[in-house]
């Protein structure tokens, strides 16, 4: 099991009075697996993801990352567990814009300490495999929206994480960049079996996980599984017509 | 005005740390201004205002060429009567011991009371008493007895002393004690000095101060004050040769003269504090700026013109700028004290007995500090308020994407910079400005100016090379810290440019000290090759004008272990309308024992010896550069014989003094001015004798009596280099100042910068970047800002220094340094930024690592 979420809730407090943003959240991924969270603007689903992504703690339950709870981990070693388990793709601000695309997407593996050259190699091998070969020196303001999102998902997986969290990985592109960032991390979830969640208001971008859940009020609603269908491109297409 | 407070004040509170860093810069930019100006009025005002208070109702005074005039002249100038009443002056420092052992200096008056008393108010305690002056008789008999002096009730009272009280007080070379037979009210003379004052009979006066016979002027009152113009023209057409009628207060102006170079270099310095000041304000300004497009848009598209934007911002550099001067008043006031004693050291040293307190802080400088500070702010922050001003409307809307563009390289950006240092370059060619080396000041803004408009450009070349350097050496911390370095060039150029000119003039100054010291050394090493030096122990930083008694002369020549010693005599001379040093010596002995540089001819000596038995002298090259004299020429002196004219032989090196420096073998000196007394005394030994040995000797000879400094040539070198290290102190207290603010001048920046990026931060810790690594990568970010600082700061403090060493000091000082690179120094300042900077990335750096919100990144 990559993730085991048991009875999570997150309150945010510090505002005005608090917010119960997760109300009581249990779910399991395995290896593999493609989850779509899905529901409204508000629900819960960036700060469910959080939790997940080890960026944060909840305030009760228990979140297992590959059979560690997160809860029992300090700073560091969660620093270090994002470091080395998961990576991260999100709605607006995934690039540093003082660095070129190719140093961008090679960043988790020298943040980690690794060779330049080592880094410099996957990062290309990546862009190429993403399609912005042609890219990797120039600078995030120079390039679209859409190959921003497919830099960002470049470097999300470059150090091989357990667990990719796309928090709405489209909800900023138009369709035909969203169709191909959601292919290209269908792709990924294939190829190198890489668990993705991802978290999404759209139904389109749901079609393409294997398992929908939905939520509404920080809490899930209903859980919606694909059966033994595999997500293809056809059936993700056909969902979006 | 609501907006005002809304917009920027609120702000300004938010932004505590910036805010007060800015003020303390403009503060301490002003304090400096003013703590200068106060220090140069003090010495000033010191001696001018002594003159005025000891001149009394003097209208005009009769002076003579070189050492004051001969008593007897009197006689010959019976005719003054028809104008007024005349007076007989002497008048000279003396130094004072206190009980405690601590000494002090005071001014003495020597005069005929009986003349006196109509020219000055002496209001004698005892019969003020009485309500009622003295009469002639009873002021006469307190000054009968050559030991008598009259001293101040401020100067008693501050010293516990009273009448019939016995003082210890050294003329010249002579302590003896004396009595104190009354004390003067505070009024009329007694007010000069602070109360440093004392009266003296003339005859007494010249006893005292070994010089019988002579007097320092004859003082006239006229009957028809309104007559002035015309009796001074009169009285100047029927003058023997050699004497002269000027009003007093002459004296002073020629004084302002000699220091004028001395105060216009220290007030330089002074701008430069305030020129990080303004850095500092067009810092915060173009923050505030660069930070709040939005809102400006906002307010924009609720429509607030443009000249309402431009004043909000003007009014905040006004706000920040007006607080500060107000600071900086105050804190000036207080640097002041430290700065006049400081420099008056040097003055005493060098130039004149300066007094020892600041002015007191009236309007006159409250008025410059705000026509000074408030202008050049406003100036400051004009750039990033008109860039407000611009701000579309639609720049609310845009969102908040990172504003920054990335510069780029464009070769016109380097038109100005290039203009700016040719212009340095032109400037650096021209002469002096009435004595005053303008130009090379304007060559030093004008470097300083292209530096900064260079900045940008610099930046762009060095975060280009740096990207793989920093990241062998700080792995991926460095090329990110490089990164954002690179992604804000627009930015922190300023805050570089700011550090960079401080920095550059540390360098610069450090290297002109350095190799003036270094000149110094050599020229010492070379030229002090005497055994032993001495002079009247009055002399150093009493009386510059102190001679030795016969006595002291007779028992250093007759000292079995004595080959020769060369009575020098020097004082100063009107040459011009400037104060030059008029010196003789024995040019034999000098040539047959001692050695000076020569500048010209190529064989110095030879021509020196030609100068004995003629009219011709031998000039320093302060001398030969500030009244452009070279050898071949001639000069004419005032002298008591009437003008003469000089030939000059050499030109030779020396550092003991900008004045200028005349001198003239001892015969032709008689010739002319009569027997000489000397004022110092070099002494050569004979083979074998042992310096410190003899130095014993003749103190113990001189015993209690004479009162005489005998510097052996180890200790005469330490003196010499003494002198000069407390001469360039002011210097570095003002470098510390700049560093101080300049530092001040990254870390605020970089704390904005790292809230602005708040974003950014929060991702690199979100996708595995730890605190340490958000930390090194801040404080590598700070270290690099002080790093391209510093080398800017090098190679702009090298050209500085040339425009300093071969301009400034030439058309100032009129001397010629060596260049000498004090490569030890340079080191460890350079290290001490690098930590320094590096250092103030500290705070940044823990703000920074404490970031980490995701929802920085997940919403827009
Ligand atoms: N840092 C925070 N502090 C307080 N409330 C928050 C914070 N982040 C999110 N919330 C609140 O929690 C709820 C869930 O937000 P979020 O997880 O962002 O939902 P979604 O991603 O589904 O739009 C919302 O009501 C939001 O206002
Ligand atoms: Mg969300």
């Amino acid at each position: 099991m990559i993730l085991v979420v048991d009875n999570v809730i997150k309150t945010y407090v510090g505002g005005e009075s608090p917010v119960e943003a997760v109300r009581g959240v249990s779910m399991e991924l395995r290896q593999g697996e493609m989850v779509a969270i899905m529901g409204p603007s508000g629900c819960g689903k960036s700060t469910l993801l959080h939790l997940c992504g080890a960026m944060d703690r909840p305030t009760s339950g228990d979140l297992l990352i590959e059979g560690v709870n997160i809860n029992k981990l300090n700073d560091d070693q969660l620093t270090r567990l994002r470091r080395e388990r998961i990576g991260f793709v999100f709605q607006f601000f995934n690039l540093l814009p003082t660095l070129s695309v190719g140093e961008n997407i090679a960043l988790p593996l020298l943040l980690d300490g690794g060779s330049e050259s080592e880094a410099a190699r996957r990062a290309s091998e990546l862009a190429e495999r993403v399609g912005l070969s042609h890219r990797l020196r120039h600078y995030p303001q120079q390039i679209s929206g859409g190959e921003m999102q497919r830099a960002a998902i470049a470097r999300s997986v470059i150090h091989k994480p357990a667990l990719l969290i796309a928090d709405d990985p489209t909800g900023n592109l138009d369709s035909d960049n969203g169709e191909k960032v959601l292919k290209l991390l269908g792709e990924l979830n294939r190829e190198i079996g890489i668990t993705i969640l991802l978290a999404t208001h759209s139904a389109e971008t749901a079609a393409a996980a294997g398992r929908v859940i939905h939520m509404r009020d920080g809490k899930v609603e209903r859980v919606v599984v694909r059966g033994a269908l595999q997500p293809s491109e056809e059936s993700a297409t056909h969902a979006i017509v | 005005m609501r907006l005002f407070k809304q917009f920027i004040l609120r702000h300004l509170r938010n932004e505590k740390l910036r805010s007060l860093a800015t003020i303390l810069g403009i503060a301490l930019g002003i304090a400096v201004v003013i703590a200068i100006r106060m220090t140069n009025d003090s010495s000033l005002r010191g001696f001018e205002k002594a003159i005025e208070t000891v001149s009394g109702r003097t209208s005009l005074e009769i002076t003579g060429a070189g050492t004051g005039l001969d008593e007897l002249q009197l006689n010959q100038l019976d005719w003054l009567r028809d104008y007024g009443q005349v007076s007989p002056v002497i008048e000279g420092d003396a130094e004072v011991r206190l009980a405690s052992g601590r000494t002090e200096a005071i001014r003495v008056l020597g005069v005929d009371v009986l003349r006196d008393t109509k020219f000055r108010d002496y209001r004698i305690l005892e019969f003020a008493e009485k309500r009622r002056d003295p009469r002639p008789q009873e002021f006469l008999e307190l000054l009968l007895d050559p030991q008598s002096l009259i001293i101040t009730e401020k100067f008693a009272s501050r010293h516990a002393l009273k009448v019939g009280d016995r003082l210890k007080v050294t003329f010249a070379d002579k302590a003896d004690e004396y009595n104190i037979r009354g004390l003067l009210r505070d009024e009329g003379p007694a007010r000069a000095m602070d109360g440093n004052f004392a009266l003296m009979d003339i005859a007494a006066a010249q006893l005292a101060f070994n010089r019988l016979g002579r007097l320092d002027r004859v003082e006239i009152l006229l009957n028809d004050r309104s007559r002035i113009d015309a009796a001074e023209s009169e009285v100047s057409k029927k003058l023997p040769e050699g004497l002269r009628v000027n009003r007093p207060a002459r004296r002073g102006s020629q004084v302002e003269k000699m220091l004028e170079a001395f105060h216009f270099n220290l007030s330089a310095l002074s701008y430069i504090a305030l020129l990080v000041g303004l850095f500092l304000i067009y810092n915060t300004v173009s923050i505030s700026v660069i930070t709040r497009r939005e809102e400006i848009g906002t307010l924009r598209a609720i429509g607030v013109t443009r000249g309402k934007i431009l004043n909000l911002f003007l009014s905040e550099a006004a706000a920040l700028s007006t607080i500060g001067i107000s600071l900086g008043l105050i804190l000036g006031r207080f640097l002041a004290y430290g700065a006049v004693r400081l420099t008056s050291t040097t003055v005493n040293a060098l130039y004149i007995a300066s007094a020892a307190e600041p002015p007191p802080l009236n309007l006159e400088y409250v008025l410059i500090a705000f026509a000074v500070g408030l202008p050049l702010s406003l100036f400051a922050a004009a750039v990033p308020a008109i860039e407000a001003a611009r701000v579309a409307p639609t720049a609310a809307m845009r969102g908040s994407d990172r504003l920054e563009s990335r510069y780029r390289l464009r070769s016109r950006y380097l038109i100005i910079p290039l203009l700016l240092l040719a212009l340095a370059w032109w400037f650096s060619k021209q002469g002096p400005v009435a004595g005053l080396p303008i130009f090379g000041y304007a060559a030093a803004l004008s470097i300083v100016f292209g530096l900064a408009f260079l900045v940008p450009a610099m930046l762009f070349v060095l975060v280009k090379i740096g990207n793989r350097l920093l990241f062998r050496l700080f792995r991926i911390e460095g090329r990110l810290a490089n990164a954002n370095l690179a992604g804000s060039i627009p930015r922190v150029s300023i805050s570089v440019a700011a550090l960079s000119v401080s920095l550059s003039m540390m360098v610069a100054i450090a290297v002109m000290i350095g190799s003036f010291r270094e000149t110094v050394v050599y020229w010492v090493g070379q030229t002090l090759k005497a055994d032993l030096y001495m002079r009247p122990a009055t002399r150093n930083n009493v009386a510059t004008d102190a001679v030795f008694s016969s006595e002291v002369e007779r028992i250093v020549q007759s000292h079995p272990s004595v080959e020769a010693a060369d009575r020098f005599r020097n004082f100063d001379l009107v040459y011009g309308d400037s104060l030059v040093t008029l010196g003789t010596g024995e040019f034999e002995k000098q040539l047959k024992h001692g050695k000076l540089i020569f500048k010209t001819p190529a064989d110095g000596p030879a021509a020196m010896r030609r100068t004995i038995g003629v009219d011709a002298v031998i000039v320093s090259e302060s001398f030969a550069i500030k009244h452009q004299k070279s050898v071949g020429e001639e000069i004419s002196l005032r002298t008591p014989k009437g003008e003469a004219r000089f030939l000059v032989s050499a030109v030779y090196y020396d550092y003991s003094s900008d004045r200028g420096i005349i001198v003239m073998d001892r015969g032709t000196f008689i010739r002319w001015f009569g027997e000489p007394q000397s004022t110092s005394l070099t002494v050569y030994l004979r083979q074998g004798a042992d310096a410190d040995a003899v130095r014993e000797d003749l103190l113990k000879q001189l015993g209690e009596r004479y009162q005489v400094l005998i510097y052996t040539n180890s200790s005469i070198r330490q003196e010499v280099l003494r002198i000069f290290d407390s001469t360039f102190s002011i210097t570095y207290a003002l470098e510390v100042i700049a560093i101080f603010v300049a530092i001040l001048g990254v870390a605020t920046p970089l704390l904005t910068l790292i809230l602005e990026r708040k974003r950014e931060i929060s991702m690199l810790r979100l996708i595995g970047a730890d605190r340490r690594q958000i930390r090194k990568m801040v404080v590598i970010e700070a270290g690099l800002m002080g790093a391209v600082s510093q080398s800017l700061g090098l190679i702009v403090g090298l050209l500085l220094s040339f425009v300093l060493i071969y301009v400034i000091n030439v058309q100032s000082f009129g001397w010629t340094i060596q260049f000498h690179l004090p490569l030890g120094f340079l080191v460890q300042s350079t290290i001490l930024i690098l930590t320094a900077t590096a250092l103030s990335g500290i705070y940044p750096a823990r703000r920074a690592s404490q970031l980490m919100a995701a929802e920085q990144v997940t919403e827009e």
